[in-house]
């Protein structure tokens, strides 16, 4: 009688313990998480703006990209060329980079949001894209991440993430050595986490941190924000008439005239 | 050495549509461009009125060709634009150019000498104006 009791008893507090699991599955799904959605989804907008005040009434933007902490045998390669960058604008003969050759700017520096930003939240993944060169990044939440030698190196890298609270937080691997940002040199090795949280409903920060053994003595820290852009649509971007072109002679970005120009075809 | 080239006489005048370009430029402008403007100097813009030959509405860049007559010759200007996007976003639509408008534009010519430009101002002719989007800069010339 009286193990029957305590069967009853232990029984009754195991469905309790499942009405809980229950409920708190059901409140979940009624929040959106079970549905993907965490307020990010929509279409987003790189905060401040070029050349506008920061608003008081929004979270202070975050302060400029700081210098990369590259190792000593590293920086003066990449103070060079950033000098000779900096020269060849004062040359009016631009630099050619990928990036005037249409090819997309990848991880991190899409992040940047040159143009709107759209974020989808789907179960099990967060999709971000950016209208400038259609990007398209894929995190899938909640699973391992892979080796650093089985990333095959991409422009956007594999990324997982999973929610700790408010923020998700991103880990990304297998980023190609040619997609640098800043033109900052780095290995396979390399990792960039992020930390996206929105301040307000309106409002969200992506605070980056690269980190890459071989290169950099201590993680390189920067932050983005990005302000909602209500009803906006997404725009299609295919670079299929791009005329600037590498003047074989100076190496610089020169502008293919037409019909009124014979002078140097692009490659 | 650096002079209107066709220049249309008078203020421009501003159409309904330049207040709209006004307030998107406020909250499109934006932050980045596909590539550095120093192909282009903005410390001596000109004005050229002309024909336009071409309307090349394409990523990343959009492209006027234009035949402006001065004295007698006619010259082929290509003036660049920003993306279909960031024009968008600052009012254009992609077919509010044909070959045979009669334009005016205000371009930041090429350092090399080259007929050709990066716009800071365009002025249709039914008077209304457009900018080019934040990264361009704006007009220093009327």
């Amino acid at each position: 009688m009286r193990y029957s009791t305590r069967r009853a008893k232990a029984l009754a507090r195991a469905l309790g313990a499942l009405a809980i699991v229950t409920s708190s599955l059901v409140a979940l799904a009624a929040s959106g998480s079970a549905a993907g959605d965490r307020g990010l989804t929509g279409t987003w907008n790189r905060y401040p703006q070029l050349d506008e005040t920061p608003d008081p009434k929004l979270p202070p933007p975050p302060p400029p990209v700081g210098p990369p902490p590259l190792k000593a045998q590293y920086l003066p390669a990449w103070e060079a060329q950033q000098k000779a960058a900096k020269e060849a604008d004062a040359r009016g003969q631009p630099l050619y980079t990928d990036y005037v050759k249409c090819l997309p700017d990848g991880m991190p520096a899409m992040m940047l949001a040159m143009f709107p930003m759209e974020v989808l939240q789907t179960p099990g993944q967060v999709t971000i894209v950016q209208e400038a060169y259609n990007q398209v990044r894929r995190v899938y939440l909640n699973e391992k991440q892979i080796p650093v030698e089985d990333a095959e190196p991409g422009y956007w890298g594999h990324s997982v993430g999973h929610w700790q609270g408010d923020t998700l937080l991103i880990d990304t691997v297998g980023i190609k050595e040619k997609v640098r940002f800043r033109g900052v040199p780095h290995s396979d090795q390399m990792r960039i986490h992020e930390r996206i949280r929105l301040l307000t409903p309106d409002f969200f920060e992506d605070r980056i941190t690269v980190e890459d053994p071989v290169y950099l003595t201590q993680p390189w820290s920067f932050a983005w924000a990005y302000r909602r852009l209500p009803h906006y649509k997404m725009l299609e971007y295919v670079c299929d008439s791009n005329r600037e072109y590498k003047d074989p002679e100076t190496g610089g970005t020169r502008l293919r005239l037409e019909n009124h120009d014979p002078g140097p075809q692009r490659p | 050495m650096r002079q209107f080239i066709g220049a249309t006489s008078g203020p421009i005048r501003r159409g309904r549509w330049s207040v709209g370009a006004a307030l998107g430029l406020l909250w499109a402008g934006v932050g980045f461009a596909h590539h550095s403007f120093a192909m282009y100097d903005s410390d001596h813009q000109v004005k050229v009125a002309g024909t336009v030959k071409g309307f090349d509405w394409n990523n990343p860049h959009v492209y006027i060709e234009l035949a402006s007559s001065e004295q007698g010759e006619t010259k082929g200007y290509t003036v660049e634009c920003a993306s279909p996007g960031i024009l968008n976003r600052v009012g254009w639509k992609f077919n509010m150019i044909k070959p045979g408008d009669k334009i005016t534009v205000i371009i930041a010519p090429l350092k090399t000498g080259e007929p050709g430009g990066l716009l800071k101002q365009l002025t249709l002719a039914d008077g209304r104006v457009f900018s080019n989007g934040g990264p361009a800069g704006k007009p220093n010339i009327q």
